[in-house]
C-alpha cells in the first residue's frame, strides 16, 4: 500500500481550481517527483497534504487510514515533515538551533527520548550545513537556507518527506550532491514527494513523476516516459523556456 | 410608543455613526492589510480642526468641512501611509500595530499641545438647539437624522465604488493578488494610499458627528475605534454589510439598555462595554483562523546572554540600586519604588510579546488583579500571597487565552484589549474591588526583614528584577524558550513539525499572565494605596509601546520601560502645563524609532558596548559570530559556496 495517497482531491480558490480532482500516491523508499508549470497547483497538494488547506472535496491517505480532518501538527505526528517553496525558517534561531528545536519539537509528541544533541549534530552533517551551525538563520543565501528546512523536516524523522523546490539556489554541484542525500533518504525507506523546476535533478533523482497542469493529473510514470509524453510538453511549451528545454535535453 | 421611537432614532444615530467610522477602518484593512489603530485619533484630531475652523476661526460649516473631510483628513491619511506604513512588512502584525498605536499616541499628543484639555469646547449642532422635529412627543434633533442619513450614503456610495468603478474592484482585490493588480495596471502603492485617504475621510467624519453629537474629547473620540472595532469584526474587517449590521445592533443595544434597562450593582458600568462584549462574542464565534504559509516575518537574531552573564548584570543591578537608595527620598525615590515594580510586572511582556510574539494589550488588568489579591491575602505583607498571586494570574491568563486560541495576530491581540477593557469595568473599578476611591495594600513583609522603608523596598525590588530576569532568560535558553522563538518566527513551520500550537499559547499566556499578576502584587505592596485608574485599561497600550522601544526581547527593556512610565511625571512638574501632553507625543514619536531599530534601544546599546568592550568580546567571540558578523558570515558562505567547485 503505498504510504500517501490522495483521492480526488479538489480545491477552489474562488472562480480558480487549484487541484481538480487529483488522485496520486508516493512509496515508500521511493522519490517521487511532482512537476508542473508555475500555478498548477503543486504547492497546494502539499498545502492539503500536510493540513495547511482543507480540500473543497477529496480525501487525503497516509497507510491507507483517511487524515483529511486531522489538523495540521496531528499529521506531522504521523511522520509527514516538509518544506516551503516560500521559506519559513526560524530567522533568529542559529542553523543549529533551526534543526535541534524541530527535534525538540518532535520529542514533545512522542514517548521516546533520543540524544536530541547527537541528532542534531548527524543531520548538520548529513545535509552538510556543519559549517554553518552556528549562523543566524536569517542571514543565510537562498540555497542554505532551504537545507536548513530540509535539515528541520529530517530532525522530525519523517516517513513522508514533502520538498517544495528545494533545489533552487543551489549550483549544479550542489545539486548533484543534493540528489545523493535523496537517494540516500530514500533507501532508508522514506518516501520523498520532489516538486522541482530543475529537470535534471528531477531526471535523475525521481523513480516515477506525478505531472500537474492547471490543477489536473496529466499523467504519471518513469521519467523516460514522462519525457516522451506529449501532453507534458504541451504543458510545458510557452510556459518555461528553461523547463521545455531541459525537458527535452 | 414615543419612547420606543426615540430611543430607537437615537440608537441608530448611535449605530451609524459607528457605522462611518467602521466603513474607514474597513477600507483601509481591505486594500492596504493594516488594521489602523489610529483611526480613531485621525478622526479626533479632525474633529478638533474642525472645531478650530468653525468656532475660533468663524468659517462657515460647509466651508470647515470640505477643508477638514476633504483636505486635511485624506492628507493626513496620506502622510501616515507614505512617509510610515508603507515603509513596513503588512505581514508583520506586531510591528504594524505597535506603529499605529505609536501613532495615535503621537496623535492624542498633537491634540494635547494645541488644544489643551483645560479649557472645555463645544461644537455647534448643525442645525442649533431648534433644529429638531417631534415623533409622537419625543424631541428627535436633525443631527441624529443626518448621521443616519450619511451613513447610507455612505453605504450606498461604499458598495457603488466598490463594485461599479475599476478603481474599487481593484481595491478590493489587492491584498490577496498584488501581483495580479500591479498586471491590470493599477498599481498597489496608489491603491493602499487611496485606502489610506478614505478611512481618514471617514474617520474624520465619524469624529466630527461625535463630537457634535456628544462631546469634543480627545479620550474618548480616540478611543471610537474599539466600538468601530468591534462592528467590523461582525464581518471580520473585510465585509461592508455585515460591518453597518454589527454597527447598527450596538447603537441599538446602547439606547435600549440605556432607555429600558434598570443596571444595578456589577452591572453599573454595562453600557459602555457593551461593544466590547459584542466584539468578545464575535470573536468567540468567529471560525478558527487557518495558518498560512509564506507570510513569514524576517525577525533578527537578539544576543541571549549565558546564565552567568545574566546573575552578572542582575549582581550589577542591585549594587546600583544599593548605591543609589540612601541618596534618594522624597517623590523621586516613590517613583523609582514604582518604575522597578513596573518593570517586574513588565518582564511578562518580554516573555509574551519579545519572545513568544504574541502581543497582550491587558498586562494592567492582570497588575490591578494582582495589587487586589495582595490586598485581600496579603495581610501583614505575608509573602505567600505573592505566590497564590503568581498562581490566580496563570489560572486567568489561560483562561483568557482559551477562547483566543483559535485566532492569531490581530485578531487575538483585540481580544486581549477587549478582556482587559471588561476587567478594568466590571471587576477592578467595582466599588468592592479598588473602584471605590483610595485603597490600602500592606507592604510586604519578609521573615526577619522589615521594606516598610522605600529604600529597603527598592534594593528588594532590584533583587526581585534580577531573580526573575534571570528566570525569564533561563527560559528563553531552555527547550520551550527555543520553542517559543520558533512559533514567533513562523507558527506554520512549528505546526508542520508537529507542535500543538494551542496548548503552547496557553502554556505562554499562563506562565506570563502569572509574571504580570505576581508584577501587580508587588506594585501594590510598593504603592501601597492604589485606585483603579491606576490600572486603567489604556495604560496596557502604552506599557507594552513603551518596552517595544526600549527593547521587547530584553529584560533591560522591560525596566527601562516600567522606568519610563513611574518617572515621566517627575519631568513633567518641570514643563509648562500647556507641554504637558508632549509626554504623549514624545512617547508616539519616540516608538517609530522602532523603524530605525526595531529590536530597541537597549539591545542595540548593549551590542555597541559589547562591540566596544574587548575583554567582553573576547569572552563572546563565538555568540558574536552568531549575531554580528553577518556581512563576514555572507561574505565566507560565497566564498564557501564556490569552494566545491574548485575542489
Ligand atoms: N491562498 C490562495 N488563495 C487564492 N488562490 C490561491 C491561493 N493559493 C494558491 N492559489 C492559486 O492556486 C493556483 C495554484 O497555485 P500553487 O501555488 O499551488 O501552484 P504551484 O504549482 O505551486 O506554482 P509554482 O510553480 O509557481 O510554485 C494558482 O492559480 C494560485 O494563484
Ligand atoms: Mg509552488
Amino acid at each position: 500500500m503505498p504510504l500517501l495517497q490522495t483521492r480526488e482531491v479538489t480545491v477552489r480558490f474562488g472562480g480558480v481550481r487549484a487541484l481538480d480532482s487529483v488522485s496520486l500516491s508516493a512509496d515508500a523508499g521511493v522519490v517521487t517527483g511532482l512537476i508542473g508549470p508555475n500555478g498548477a497547483g503543486k504547492t497546494t497538494l502539499f498545502n492539503v497534504v500536510t493540513g495547511l488547506q482543507a480540500p473543497t472535496s477529496g480525501h487525503v491517505l497516509i497507510d491507507g487510514a483517511n487524515v483529511t480532518g486531522y489538523p495540521v501538527h496531528r499529521r506531522a505526528r504521523l511522520g509527514i515533515a516538509r518544506t516551503f517553496q516560500r521559506l519559513e525558517l526560524f530567522g533568529s534561531l542559529t542553523v543549529r538551533e533551526n534543526i535541534q528545536t524541530a527535534a525538540e519539537i518532535h520529542q514533545l509528541g512522542s514517548r521516546r527520548r533520543s540524544d536530541v544533541g547527537a541528532l542534531t549534530d548527524s543531520i548538520l552533517d548529513r545535509v552538510g550545513l556543519d559549517r554553518y551551525a552556528g549562523a543566524a538563520a536569517h542571514t543565510l543565501p537562498t540555497g542554505l537556507a532551504r537545507l536548513t528546512e530540509l535539515g528541520r523536516a529530517l530532525a522530525t524523522e519523517p516517513r513522508l518527506l514533502l520538498l517544495d523546490e528545494p533545489g533552487s539556489g543551489l549550483n549544479s554541484a550542489e545539486s548533484e550532491q543534493f540528489a545523493r542525500l535523496l537517494a540516500s533518504l530514500a533507501a532508508e525507506g522514506t518516501a520523498i514527494l520532489l516538486v522541482e523546476h530543475d529537470m535534471d535533478l528531477v531526471m535523475q533523482a525521481c523513480e516515477t513523476i506525478h505531472v500537474l497542469d492547471f490543477g489536473l493529473l496529466v499523467t504519471s510514470g518513469t521519467p523516460d516516459e514522462v519525457r516522451a509524453d506529449a501532453r507534458v510538453q504541451l504543458a510545458y511549451l510557452g510556459q518555461s523556456d528553461t523547463v521545455s528545454t531541459q525537458a527535452g535535453s | 410608543m414615543g419612547e420606543f421611537i426615540g430611543l430607537s432614532i437615537a440608537g441608530l444615530s448611535l449605530g451609524a455613526i459607528y457605522a462611518i467610522a467602521a466603513s474607514g477602518l474597513v477600507v483601509t484593512y481591505t486594500t492596504s492589510g493594516v488594521f489602523n489603530f489610529a483611526h480613531g485619533a485621525v478622526g479626533m484630531l479632525m474633529a478638533f480642526l474642525y472645531w478650530q475652523l468653525r468656532v475660533q476661526d468663524h468659517w462657515s460649516a460647509p466651508a470647515a468641512l470640505v477643508l477638514t473631510l476633504l483636505v486635511a483628513a485624506p492628507a493626513l491619511g496620506l502622510v501616515l501611509e507614505r512617509g510610515l506604513i508603507s515603509r513596513l512588512n503588512v505581514n508583520d502584525t506586531g510591528t504594524m500595530l505597535i506603529v499605529t498605536v505609536a501613532v495615535m499616541v503621537a496623535l492624542m499628543g498633537i491634540a494635547y499641545v494645541i488644544w489643551p484639555p483645560s479649557i472645555g469646547r463645544l461644537l455647534p449642532m448643525f442645525f442649533g438647539p431648534n433644529g429638531h422635529v417631534s415623533v409622537d412627543g419625543e424631541l428627535v434633533s436633525y443631527e441624529e437624522l443626518i448621521s443616519i442619513g450619511l451613513a447610507i450614503a455612505t453605504a450606498l456610495g461604499l458598495r457603488l465604488f466598490f463594485h461599479n468603478t475599476r478603481t474599487g474592484v481593484a481595491m478590493r482585490g489587492v491584498v490577496d493578488d498584488r501581483q495580479l493588480m500591479a498586471m491590470n495596471g493599477r498599481s498597489p502603492q496608489v491603491l493602499n494610499a487611496l485606502s489610506w485617504m478614505i478611512g481618514a475621510g471617514f474617520g474624520a467624519l465619524a469624529g466630527i458627528l461625535t463630537a457634535s453629537t456628544y462631546s469634543l474629547d480627545v479620550i474618548n473620540l480616540t478611543l471610537l475605534i474599539l466600538n468601530a472595532f468591534a462592528a467590523a469584526m461582525l464581518g471580520r474587517l473585510r465585509n461592508l454589510p455585515l460591518t453597518f449590521v454589527g454597527a447598527v445592533v450596538l447603537g441599538l443595544a446602547d439606547a435600549y439598555v440605556t432607555g429600558y434597562v434598570r443596571l444595578t450593582g456589577w452591572l453599573v458600568e454595562l453600557v459602555p462595554v457593551l461593544p466590547t462584549l459584542f466584539l468578545f462574542i464575535v470573536l468567540l464565534a468567529l471560525p478558527a483562523v487557518r495558518l498560512r504559509a509564506g507570510r513569514a516575518a524576517v525577525s533578527k537574531a537578539i544576543h541571549v546572554p549565558s546564565a552567568g552573564a545574566s546573575l552578572r548584570n542582575g549582581v550589577v543591578l542591585v549594587v546600583v540600586a544599593a548605591l543609589i537608595a540612601p541618596f534618594m527620598h522624597g517623590i523621586a525615590l516613590g517613583n523609582v519604588n514604582e518604575g522597578a515594580a513596573l518593570g517586574i510586572g513588565a518582564l511578562s511582556i518580554v516573555l509574551l510579546s519579545g519572545y513568544g510574539g504574541q502581543l497582550s494589550f491587558a498586562q494592567y488588568a492582570f497588575f490591578g488583579f494582582g495589587a487586589w489579591l495582595f490586598r485581600v491575602l496579603g495581610h501583614g505583607g505575608n509573602p505567600w500571597a505573592l505566590l497564590v498571586a503568581a498562581g490566580a494570574g496563570a489560572l486567568i491568563g489561560a483562561l483568557m487565552a482559551l477562547p483566543a486560541l483559535r485566532l492569531r495576530g490581530l485578531e487575538l491581540a483585540l481580544s486581549t484589549l477587549a478582556f482587559g477593557t471588561l476587567a478594568w469595568y466590571m471587576f477592578l473599578s467595582q466599588p468592592q474591588i479598588i473602584g471605590g476611591g483610595d485603597v490600602t495594600i500592606p507592604r510586604l513583609h519578609l521573615p526577619g526583614l522589615s521594606l516598610q522603608n522605600d529604600r529597603v523596598n527598592l534594593v528588594f525590588l532590584a533583587v526581585v528584577f534580577a531573580l526573575l530576569s534571570a528566570g525569564v532568560l533561563a527560559i528563553r535558553r531552555s527547550r520551550f524558550g527555543r520553542i517559543l522563538v520558533a512559533t514567533r518566527d513562523s507558527d506554520t513551520a512549528c505546526a508542520t513539525l508537529g507542535l500543538n500550537l494551542r496548548l503552547t499559547k496557553v502554556a505562554l499566556f499562563a506562565l506570563a499572565s502569572a509574571i504580570a499578576t505576581f508584577g501587580g502584587a508587588i506594585y501594590g505592596s510598593t504603592q501601597m494605596i492604589v485606585t483603579n485608574t491606576d490600572f486603567e485599561y489604556v495604560s496596557s497600550l502604552f506599557i507594552v509601546l513603551i518596552v517595544y522601544v526600549w527593547g521587547i526581547s530584553t529584560p533591560g527593556g522591560a525596566l527601562a520601560g516600567g522606568m519610563s512610565l513611574a518617572l515621566a511625571p517627575l519631568v513633567e512638574v518641570h514643563i509648562p502645563v500647556r507641554f504637558q501632553a508632549l509626554t504623549y507625543f514624545m512617547t508616539g514619536l519616540g516608538a517609530l524609532t522602532i523603524l530605525a531599530t526595531p529590536e530597541g534601544i537597549v539591545p542595540l546599546v548593549s551590542e555597541r558596548l559589547r562591540r566596544l568592550n574587548p575583554l567582553i568580546g573576547l569572552r563572546s567571540r563565538h555568540t558574536r559570530d552568531m549575531s554580528v558578523g553577518n556581512e563576514q558570515l555572507l561574505a565566507r558562505v560565497e566564498v564557501s559556496r564556490a569552494t566545491p567547485a574548485d575542489a
